[in-house]
């Protein structure tokens, strides 16, 4: 694997950038694995880097039916935070925030983490008292999180319109310093890389077809339009696609997939120094260092599989945007596109072993899994190597939806992001 | 929302024609274009054209004028300066007028969007002083502007027919530079006799040669290794022809490297198209009746091959005629006895095509650019640069978005996509069926916030997900 440093990159720039090499070689599937990975997002990349790196397992596969990080991973408007209600999701954010901190060294590759500071808006007293709610409880898991004022608000974010006459008035706003956004593409890049050079292969343009069991029940390998590969072990981390994958596998999900969209507008220069989000109005915003406003929309009302969404959805967090940031009216939008997201009855993930022998799954991350790339890779590649939950995803189990252990992020998760 | 029967989105020959034939059997028809005048590019105008301006651009020009008179039909709509940015499945338009959005939809819908001029990457095009040749001929139509000092280069027959028109309001191009070979005219050969059933299209093709000839235009043919020089601005086209590097000192440079279909549209709506090997360019699947696989959804005229004026036509006619009958407006029998003569027109004026189309290719240069031009304008993407990209790993253009951008600027690869997958199926081997290209996204051209907000019913939506 090249090491990137400043003197390979002076090296390169001499030569014009012409000779860097592959980053990852393109491989052809062997006939057997101990550990088969389908879908090669984010958290399918990351587990497969965490098996190799912290497990030693590196007879490992990653198969994806596209290229790697060409769903959800390469389609997310990349906002990152931790501040979730509940104790548990809050130990499972913050654990991926903790490895945000550190992952373009860990992984010699920048993902372009940058901490400028996800602030959400309040716009009535009910949002304020929710807020501060949240606030509280986050700091009593040393997650941080701050109360501002209207004043302190636009201080931060210079942009907002907190005049009283507004629809819908900012009353205040609660910001995650440590929070922010990284650069999707890098991520996926930067774990595939990582994990191929500690001898993962990496499958592409290869969907995964049915998941097989044996005779006792246990999972066997799965069937793929490469022909059947044999793996005594298979993660399931296919986000909209898991209650597909899974079905073939006998076992049906309590996901929802939802087409959920997003837009830019055409660059302009640097204007908008954090992320906003606002759960009232129902949008979110940022803007990428290419200089784009980005602003993500809601989820469509009613399930499907089609990568796009419907218009009003979009009228109404534009209209949203405008309402809040007057100033960006006469930007033009340039294009929006859509992804789809499994959504959960609780908000929150499923991540852990599955009432098959040999059979695990990480999905249900809904609107907001990109944050948890590297807690959830981590996470997954623990409990697969070790056929047992680390302790902080141990509650996110699929039973809590037969037993009622429910961690009903709804409202943390209202908004989409 | 409005609804009418048919939806026609562009008001050039098949889109004024369709909607000619469908009014004449009773259906409400919208006629939507983004220009403030009907005609499309080659009737640009032709309505409120001066006489004089009329007369250089000639009599196929003016052919247009009953087409576009036939829209005062009462059953048509048209609307003008509707820019189109959001075309759905079930056949509904989100378009803009003067900074307002609306909502639109057919029963049926006809996309004849038509064509775009291929986009000829050569080192320099991005300069100051350089525009394609139709660039030009929209100025000459539109506003009587004419280019001083200008070489035109590239290949096909609207090379000439912008040239004589050039002549014919004196200011002729300096040089004619035309990029196909004799090698090309020989592999047309075999279709000659199609080109002798086209005999009234090539005669008009030597009629515009001629002229050129009496006015002294000098001719370059077999031209190689294209360039435009210049500091800040096109200075010279350099080039090579007759085993000669040559520069030709001007102001304007126009290039033209023949028509492709304008696929924005069709893509958007996700409508399957296949790799045209004769025309080097996507062409959406459709029937007979430009009926696509998407039910009620037609394409006619270039934007589903490009075939010219009359072809487009014709085709639109047999859209009107087909959406009549599907809505029961017109009896089959009927329409299948009105499209006879259509078709049979129909046949006669394609058989030209293979004949121009081998005759005339577009140049090397503007399928496998050098590695050091520029491919995507708008994210300044070289061709060497999309080589790169598939060394480490690209097999296609969406994935070529994320390795460096190219295609996701406000153009959404109007300019770039044909080149962007020629250059990957190039380098990876594959064909361009397999290399694919573009997804399309919405908006189409881009939309302030403010015109999307105004689209929003008032209140917040509190049950969002
Ligand atoms: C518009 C949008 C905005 C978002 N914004 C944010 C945000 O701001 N912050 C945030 O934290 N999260 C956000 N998210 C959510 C986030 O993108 C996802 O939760 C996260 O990326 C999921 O990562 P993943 O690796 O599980 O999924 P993916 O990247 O989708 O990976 C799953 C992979 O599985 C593959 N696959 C599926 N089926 C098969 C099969 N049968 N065979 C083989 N491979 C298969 C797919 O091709 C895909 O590559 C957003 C999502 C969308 C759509």
């Amino acid at each position: 694997m090249t090491h990137f440093s400043a003197r390979s990159l002076l090296k390169n720039a001499l030569s014009g950038h012409k000779d860097w090499p592959a980053q990852w070689p393109e491989s052809q599937p062997k006939a057997e694995y101990d550990v088969v990975i389908v879908g090669a997002g984010g958290h399918g990349l990351g587990a497969a880097y965490y098996l190799a790196s912290q497990h030693g397992i590196t007879n490992v596969a990653v198969i994806d039916k596209g290229w790697l990080g060409g769903g959800n991973t390469g389609r997310n408007t990349t906002i990152i935070r931790s501040n979730y209600l509940y104790d548990e999701s809050a130990r499972l954010y913050d654990h991926a925030l903790d490895l945000w901190d550190n992952l373009s060294q860990e992984l010699n590759y920048n993902v372009m983490y940058s901490r400028r500071g996800v602030m959400m808006l309040a716009h009535s007293v009910h949002d304020e008292q929710s807020f501060q709610r949240h606030i509280h409880s986050n700091r009593l898991n040393g997650v941080d999180n701050c109360w501002l004022t209207p004043a302190e608000a636009k201080a931060f974010c210079p942009p907002l319109d907190i005049t009283a006459r507004r629809r819908f008035p900012v009353v205040g706003a609660a910001l995650q310093r440590r929070a922010g956004t990284a650069r999707h593409d890098a991520v996926a890049w930067g774990y595939a890389r990582g994990a191929a050079a500690r001898g993962v292969d990496i499958i592409q343009n290869c969907p995964v077809t049915a998941i097989r069991r044996g005779p006792d029940g246990a999972v066997t390998g799965v069937e793929t339009a490469k022909g059947f590969i044999r793996a005594k072990k298979v993660a399931v981390s296919a986000a909209g696609s898991t209650s597909v994958v899974l079905q073939s596998a006998g076992l049906r999900m309590p996901l929802e997939s939802y087409p959920l969209q997003a837009l830019v507008s055409e660059p302009v220069k640097p204007c908008f120094p954090c992320v906003v989000m606002s759960n009232t109005v129902h949008a979110y915003i940022s803007q990428s260092d290419k200089g784009e406003l980005v602003i993500g929309s809601g989820t469509d009302q009613y399930v499907s599989y089609s990568q796009r969404g419907g218009l009003p959805l979009i009228e109404h967090t534009v209209a949203a945007i405008c309402e809040v940031f007057p100033m960006f009216r006469r930007m033009r939008m340039l294009r929006k596109w859509g992804g789809i997201v499994d959504v959960t009855p609780d908000r929150s993930p499923i991540l852990g072993k599955l009432p098959v022998k040999g059979l695990y799954v990480n999905c249900g991350w809904g609107t907001g899994g990109f944050k948890a790339t590297p807690g959830a890779g981590h996470l997954l590649a623990w409990t697969v190597a070790k056929d047992e939950p680390h302790p902080i995803n141990a509650p996110f189990t699929l039973e809590r939806f037969t037993t009622g252990r429910l961690i009903d992020e709804a409202a943390a998760a209202a908004v989409a992001h | 929302m409005d609804e009418v029967d048919l939806l026609i989105l562009g008001a050039g020959p098949a889109g004024m024609a369709a909607a000619a034939e469908a009014a004449g059997a009773g259906l409400v028809v919208a006629l939507l274009d983004e220009q403030a005048r009907p005609g499309g590019q080659i009737y640009r105008d032709v309505t409120a054209v001066p006489p004089a301006r009329a007369a250089i651009l000639g009599p196929e020009y003016r052919a247009g004028r009953p087409l576009a008179e036939g829209l005062a039909d009462p059953r048509i709509r048209h609307i003008p300066g509707a820019t189109a940015w959001k075309i759905d499945p079930d056949r509904t338009i989100a378009y803009s007028v003067d900074g307002k959005a609306a909502l639109i939809r057919g029963r049926r819908l006809l996309i004849a969007s038509g064509a775009l001029e291929r986009p000829v990457p050569i080192p320099g095009w991005t300069l100051p002083g350089v525009m394609t040749a139709g660039a030009a001929q929209i100025l000459l139509k539109q506003s009587g502007i004419l280019p001083r000092r200008a070489v035109i280069a590239g290949s096909g027959p609207l090379l000439y027919l912008i040239a004589a028109q050039m002549v014919r309001a004196g200011t002729p191009p300096l040089a004619l530079v035309e990029t196909q070979t004799r090698g090309d005219l020989l592999a047309a050969l075999p279709h000659l006799p199609g080109a002798i059933r086209g005999w009234r299209s090539m005669a008009k093709g030597l009629g515009w040669i001629a002229e050129l000839k009496r006015a002294g235009v000098p001719r370059h043919r077999g031209a190689r290794d294209l360039a435009v020089d210049g500091a800040g601005r096109a200075e010279a086209l350099a080039l090579t022809a007759g085993g000669r590097r040559r520069t030709i000192p001007c102001e304007t440079v126009l290039l033209h490297e023949g028509v492709v279909p304008n696929i924005q549209a069709t893509r958007l709506l996700g409508l399957p198209h296949r790799w045209d090997q004769a025309q080097r360019c996507f062409v959406p699947r459709h029937d007979r009746w430009g009926e696509t696989p998407l039910p009620g959804i037609h394409v006619a005229g270039d934007g589903a091959g490009i075939g010219g004026a009359l072809v487009a036509e014709l085709s639109g006619r047999l859209v009107g005629l087909c959406a009549a009958a599907a809505l029961g407006r017109l009896d089959p029998v009927e329409r299948d006895r009105r499209a006879a003569p259509l078709f049979r027109t129909l046949a006669r004026e394609r058989a030209v095509r293979p004949f121009l189309d081998a005759a005339y290719p577009p140049g090397p240069q503007t399928l496998s650019p050098a590695d050091g031009t520029i491919v995507c304008r708008c994210e300044e993407v070289t061709a060497g640069e999309i080589r790169r990209h598939a060394r480490l790993g690209c097999k296609g253009p969406n994935q070529a978005k994320a390795f460096g951008r190219a295609g996701m600027g406000p153009c959404q690869g109007r300019f770039c996509g044909l080149a962007v997958t020629a250059i990957l199926a190039e380098a990876n081997g594959q064909s361009p069926d397999e290399t694919g290209y573009f997804r399309i996204r919405p908006p189409i051209k881009p939309v302030t916030l403010a015109e999307i907000a105004a689209m929003a019913p008032t209140g917040p939506d509190k049950d969002s997900a």
